[in-house]
């Protein structure tokens, strides 16, 4: 049996930005957390939302349709969101279905939360 | 035409046709791709059960039994991407989550390559029909955010072939080894 790693998400306030923490798979798994946590970003009411990667191990289809869900919502809201901490392979990922046109991608929390305070 | 000259010399000039007429036809492998088809050896072969989730065990078989070829980390990735999404769609559309007849992964090399063979008991079934992902459409809501899974299957591998007979959909996912 492979290891899993179940999904969890830590929200938490870092400056202009509210960043959501990604841990483990996201996968059809990951839903129901991910919207919990999306429902608390917005009670912060940030102009960008900074997803962080780092300690994600397995992105699958239904993933990526979860991360295209909370943009569209984000979007709705003229919220940016930023991206840090993907792997080469998840990059790829992003590129090819094109959220990488939608999201700035950043190597770290640092770059990404430079740009976030020069926003808005 | 061949075919209908030689019907058309073996019923000759006065036939009366009373009913439809079958013309079975039989292709035959070009000599050079039946070469080629006979340089695959299978390195292994496993079954999945049909649940929610399974595609991670039946990616991390593929990748145990691969370790040892001359694979990059990035096209071990594309390959674990590639078994995951395929056995998804063989466990959710296939096979319909049935407790019966698992899907079955065939891993197989060549000289050059290294293909992943994933059936499932689609054969014969509709299949959702195939919608090309449009990243736009989603964000406004005029596409479902899904639908990513054969448009990633697609990207990742070199060459992708689908054979379907009344039982069976069979899979193949085929990736070139560098170097």
């Amino acid at each position: 049996m492979a290891k899993t790693q179940p999904f969890s998400a830590q929200v938490r306030q870092t400056g202009k930005a509210v960043t959501i923490d990604l841990h483990g798979e996201v996968d059809s798994f990951a839903s129901d957390r991910l919207h919990e946590a999306y429902a608390e970003v917005e009670q912060f009411n940030p102009p960008v939302i900074l997803l962080d990667f780092s300690d994600v191990s397995y992105i699958n289809s239904t993933g990526i349709a979860l991360i295209v869900g909370l943009l569209a919502q984000a979007r709705k809201l003229q919220r940016k969101v930023y991206v840090y901490g993907l792997s080469d392979h998840f990059i790829t990922i992003f590129q090819i279905t094109r959220l990488a046109e939608f999201m700035s991608i950043y190597p770290n929390e640092d770059s990404a939360l430079a740009d976030a305070a020069a926003f808005g | 035409m061949a075919i209908l000259q030689e019907l058309a010399s073996f019923t000759g000039p006065d036939w009366e046709q009373v009913g439809a007429v079958t013309l079975p036809v039989i292709e035959r492998l070009h000599q050079a791709e039946a070469k080629m088809a006979e340089k695959w050896e299978r390195l292994a072969e496993f079954t999945i059960a049909n649940a929610p989730g399974n595609e991670r065990r039946a990616m991390q078989q593929v990748v145990n039994y691969l370790r040892g070829l001359p694979i990059s980390t990035s096209l071990f990735e594309r390959i674990k991407t590639a078994v995951a999404e395929t056995t998804m769609n063989a466990m959710e559309h296939g096979n319909e989550y049935s407790t019966e007849n698992p899907v079955e992964l065939q891993v197989l090399t060549s000289e050059d390559s290294v293909m992943i063979r994933v059936t499932d008991h689609g054969g014969g079934k509709s299949l959702p029909e195939y919608v090309q992902p449009d990243i736009e459409a989603k964000l406004e809501g005029l596409q479902s955010p899904r639908g990513w899974g054969l448009f990633l299957v697609q990207s990742m591998v070199d060459e992708l072939r689908v054979q379907t007979d009344q039982t069976h959909r069979i899979v193949e996912l085929i990736f070139r080894l560098e170097g």
